[in-house]
């Protein structure tokens, strides 16, 4: 596991917390799709890659899952945000609005001087 | 909080194949069949659809894969891939796996043992509080620096008012009673003890209490205190014997407490008993006390916090010499030895068991050699194997964890074998180790042993692994796949390195051989000595007597007489005595004494000799030979008529000229003692023990000083220990109610006196017996691989003409050079660590050539012998099928 994988997990991890936290309970086919939706063409990995990271959020605590019928009556495995979860978004939310300022302005002040 | 849960959850999902595992599959399942459902819907066609689904996902198993490397930890999921790969392929051969496995046991197995003892005697706290600040105390006279002298009253008295270094001092000796009031008569040791004993220890009883102050010095006695196996085995362990009057010597005593289970304080420097006590006792000074006379107590005291014992140790040999000031008489050249009481207990055993560690060690190094050779050997030929799963892309550092976990593997089997074998080894050990039970006391397998032999287990693991699992897994792939089985450079290497493992093994018996034989060689000299009297034939028995017939010396002597003319007209017995101490079989008395006629000697100065009391016969049954003068006579035997008897060492320090017969002693056993004439000198006799020094005895004949204990003695032309039954109806036919204790023959009594040496040497015997076996394993396994790869080679020299026998003697003499190579490089370093032993040692130099000698021949021979069987083999290759089979 390269520093890629790991910075991809945790951003990915934070798009399936908010995607659950604006749709409620979802399969794993529904969040890979609501993912894409939303970063459109620009984000463009494996679904199966969802698989683990939803894995270890179970493992963390922020989700559980439990089986339910998909919208097209098929059987389906639904993630929901526990409250641990709801904490999760919104202190990893913030980090990252603090993370992208930052960098924003450090990429803003290295164009200026050039 | 929530990574701490994560790694739970994940060790949790390395384990067993969860539910969740299977329900995977159905959810990717779903997955795809969503994803086709919507590509249809977007007018794909369904085989399109499904393809783009499964390209999306990443494919299914590639997915599985990573989810699965999240659900548990990779590396514990490959351990027990590689842990069920080595329990398949050690099954399939079991002929290797048992060899290992024994080997292995061996080793771990005889470490834990010793390990076991060790730790009970050298490294575990005694069950007493603050252990480590309780000391010895005992007085050292000048002449004999480094020995450990019991106390005198006058100056444990004196001490005790003029320190300022401990918190508390206790006094003790030891002596027997009898326990009457019930159907049976029972002699028990008994502890006389300062009241402040059990708090000085820091001890408390489980039932009752300890003494208190007032039961002490004021001499309010009549209390005792059970030790707790006397409480079991003759109280029935019932908790109302707290209360109790029971009936001591004839005296009522009231129980007022029972000791805990492992408080069996015992010593048996000091001890006159030389048993562990069954009851304590309380103990006052009088004012007689004060009085400077003889040194018999055991002195304990603890250090006052912030004290070091070397302030102690200075700041009581002041006390000492203030003493010395103060008795001139009694304390010139006396002072105060403090010895840590950890210290004293393990005393005895420390020198023998660091020796049997060192010696444990080796055996397990040997241990780790023979199992590196056997890996090596294996991992030949498994090269093939190794390198195809090279090819099928495992890395090298794969291929050694593989190998590494085998190894783990085996020594896990190993160890559990060994922890079996080490639990019937230490009950052994305990069973016959010669040590005080105070020593042994906490001897047992608890968790400290169970941690060390799984230490061990994995540190031989990795030892003996290492470098074959490197080598099993070095290597040019192409090479070895090209070479077949006969990967020419590296088994070069690989045989090598299995020569350079068994000179070290070699090595290493060497180095155990010459210590074991040193040892032998030496108990071998001990048991040569001449105690003095002729052993065998004879039969001992304590009498003690107690009750108030007995009061009058006239009555004592009376009996001793009589038991003794009844002990002589047992049918098989040619002679019987009777004397205060027996040699081998514990302390005696000895005194000072000034010789009638000559100038006093200087305080301090004091001829000392040991006493005894005993009759006639005792000399005959002993085969004390008379040296000049004459024994007793009849009529000095029954009434006091001041003649002494002594001993050629007495005879020849205090009597250089020759001229002892007729000169007159007084020797200090009483107040005012008597001058006794010297009428006759006997040979020496070693009184405590074969190796100890023989000093002057003087022996009275039995009025001179009335004892009431003494031991009978008979002799009989058989087996004495048929006439123990006699000997006690003898006794009892001269008072029905009077008990015989520890009848026992001389020759028991010697050997116990061995014991400890004979405990030593027999162990490290047994140890390097082992270590010249796994030699010669590890020997026969080398050459037999070296005959096996140079089959063609023989084959060749065969059908060149070399005859049979020179082949023979070609592979022998490669066997005999490598152990040549070992016996050069383990002699010398034998010589080097066999300074450890000469403590141990009694009058063996640790350098003794002839055992040297005899150990290199061993080895040579066990080498020959290793080799000739491989040798005999390829003498028998038929050259054409050496040839073919190339």
């Amino acid at each position: 596991m390269g520093d890629k994988v790991d910075v991809w997990q945790g951003t990915l991890a934070l798009m399936v917390l908010k995607t659950l936290q604006a749709m409620g309970p979802l399969h794993g086919y529904g969040i890979a799709r609501r993912i894409e939706q939303i970063s459109g063409d620009e984000l463009s990995v494996n679904y199966g890659t969802l698989y683990p990271a939803l894995l270890r959020l179970e493992q963390e605590g922020f989700v559980a899952s439990s089986w339910g019928v998909s919208s097209n009556n098929r059987r389906a495995r639904f993630y929901r945000l526990t409250r641990a979860g709801q904490r999760q978004v919104l202190r990893e939310t913030g980090e990252w609005r603090k993370t992208t300022a930052i960098l924003a302005r450090f990429l803003e002040a290295g164009e200026g001087r050039s | 909080m929530r990574r701490l849960r994560a790694v739970f959850m994940r060790l949790a999902g390395s384990f067993g194949r969860s539910r969740r595992d299977r329900e995977l599959a159905e959810e990717l399942e779903a997955h795809i069949e969503m994803h086709v459902e919507d590509g249809m819907r977007s007018g794909l066609t369904e085989e399109d659809a499904r393809r783009r689904a499964v390209a999306r996902l990443g494919g299914v198993e590639p997915t599985r894969e990573l989810w699965r490397d999240r659900r548990g930890f990779p590396w514990i999921q490959e351990l027990r891939q590689d842990l069920r790969y080595a329990a398949r392929t050690l099954r399939r051969s079991p002929g290797f796996t048992a060899v290992t496995v024994a080997t292995l046991a061996l080793g771990i197995g005889g470490a834990t043992a010793i390990f076991t003892v060790v730790h009970g005697v050298l490294l575990s706290a005694p069950p007493f509080r603050d252990a480590d600040r309780l000391v010895a105390v005992w007085e050292e006279n000048a002449e004999r620096p480094g020995h450990s002298n019991v106390v005198a009253p006058a100056n444990f008295i004196r001490w005790g008012e003029r320190q300022s270094v401990f918190s508390g001092m206790t006094a003790l000796y030891d002596w027997r009673v009898s326990l009457t009031g019930r159907s049976q008569p029972v002699e028990l040791v008994a502890q006389s003890v300062t009241s402040n004993f059990f708090t000085t220890l820091g001890v408390s009883p489980v039932l009752g209490r300890g003494f208190l102050p007032e039961e002490g010095p004021d001499g309010r006695d009549g209390f005792a205190v059970l030790g707790y196996g006397t409480w079991q085995r003759l109280f029935g362990a019932d908790p109302s014997v707290v209360g109790r009057t029971i009936v001591l010597n004839g005296q009522p005593v009231v129980v007022i407490g029972v000791a805990p289970r492992d408080f069996g304080f015992f010593l048996k420097t000091g001890s006159l008993v030389g048993k562990p006590p069954d009851i304590w006792l309380p103990f006052s000074f009088s004012a007689k006390s004060r009085e400077p006379r003889g040194r018999y107590m055991s002195a304990f005291a603890r250090l006052r916090d912030g004290v070091t014992l070397a302030q102690a140790r200075s700041r009581m040999r002041g006390v000492a010499a203030s003493l010395t000031a103060e008795l001139p008489r009694f304390d010139t050249g006396w002072t105060v030895r403090l010895i840590p009481i950890r210290e004293e207990i393990s005393g005895e055993m420390a020198p023998a068991l660091r020796v049997l560690s060192g010696a444990v060690a080796f055996l397990l190094l040997i241990v780790c050699v023979n199992v590196a050779n056997l890996l090596l050997a294996r991992g030949m030929s498994r090269r093939h194997e190794m390198a195809i799963r090279t090819a099928l892309g495992a890395d090298r550092a794969r291929v050694v964890r593989q190998l590494l976990t085998e190894s783990l593997a085996l020594a896990a089997l190993g160890g559990a074998a060994g922890f079996a074998l080490a639990r019937a080894a230490v009950a052994v050990l305990v069973k016959i180790s010669p040590v005080d039970p105070a020593a042994l006391a906490r001897v047992r397998l608890g968790a400290p042993v169970v941690a060390f032999s799984i230490l061990v287990s994995v540190a031989t693991a990795v030892v003996c692994g290492l470098a074959p699992a490197f080598e099993g897994s070095r290597g040019a792939l192409a090479d070895t796949l090209k070479a077949g089985l006969r990967a020419i450079g590296g088994n070069a290497r690989a045989r090598r390195l299995r020569q350079v493992l068994v000179v070290a093994e070699v090595a290493l018996a060497a180095v155990l051989l010459v210590g074991a034989g040193l040892m032998l060689r030496s108990l071998g000299r001990i048991t040569r000595v001449d105690p003095g009297f002729d052993p065998r034939g004879i039969l001992t028995g304590r009498v003690t007597l107690h009750g108030k017939q007995y009061n009058e010396d006239e009555r004592a002597l009376a009996f001793f007489r009589n038991a003794v003319e009844r002990a002589r007209s047992i049918p098989g017995v040619r002679a019987a005595g009777v004397v205060s101490f027996l040699p081998f079989a514990g302390m005696g008395a000895a005194t000072d004494f000034t010789i009638v006629g000559e100038p006093a000697p200087g305080p301090g100065q004091e001829p000392t000799t040991d006493v005894r009391v005993c009759d006639d016969g005792y000399f005959q049954t002993m085969r004390i030979p008379l040296r000049k003068g004459r024994l007793f006579e009849d009529r000095e035997m029954r009434v006091k008529s001041d003649v002494v008897v002594v001993s050629e060492a007495f005879a020849r320090k205090f009597f250089p000229r020759g001229d002892a017969i007729g000169r007159r002693v007084k020797i200090d056993m009483s107040d005012e003692p008597s001058a006794t004439e010297i009428v006759g000198i006997v040979g020496d006799v070693h009184h405590d023990g074969l190796i100890a020094e023989a000093r002057p005895i003087a022996y009275w004949p039995h009025p001179q000083l009335v004892y009431s204990a003494m031991t009978l003695t008979v002799r009989t032309d058989g087996d004495p220990a048929r006439l123990a039954g006699d000997l006690e109806r003898a006794v009892q036919s001269a008072d029905k109610d009077q008990p015989v204790s520890e009848i026992r023959s001389m020759e028991q009594w010697i050997a116990t006196s061995l014991a400890r040496s004979r405990f030593s040497s027999t162990l490290l015997a047994v140890f390097a017996a082992l270590a010249l076996l796994l030699a010669a394993v590890g020997i026969y396994g080398v050459m037999s691989y070296v005959v096996g790869q140079r089959r063609s080679e023989i084959g060749i020299r065969l059908a060149l003409g070399a005859t049979e026998e020179s082949v023979l003697r070609m592979v022998v003499a490669g066997g005999a050079r490598l152990v040549l190579t070992g016996v050069l490089i383990g002699i010398p370093a034998a010589v080097l660590l066999s300074r450890f032993l000469a403590a141990l040692l009694y009058e063996t130099s640790s350098t003794d050539p002839a055992t040297i000698a005899a150990v290199a021949g061993a080895l040579g021979g066990v080498a020959v012998a290793a080799s000739w069987v491989p040798a005999w083999r390829a003498s028998r290759v038929a050259p054409v099928e050496a040839l073919r089979g190339s």
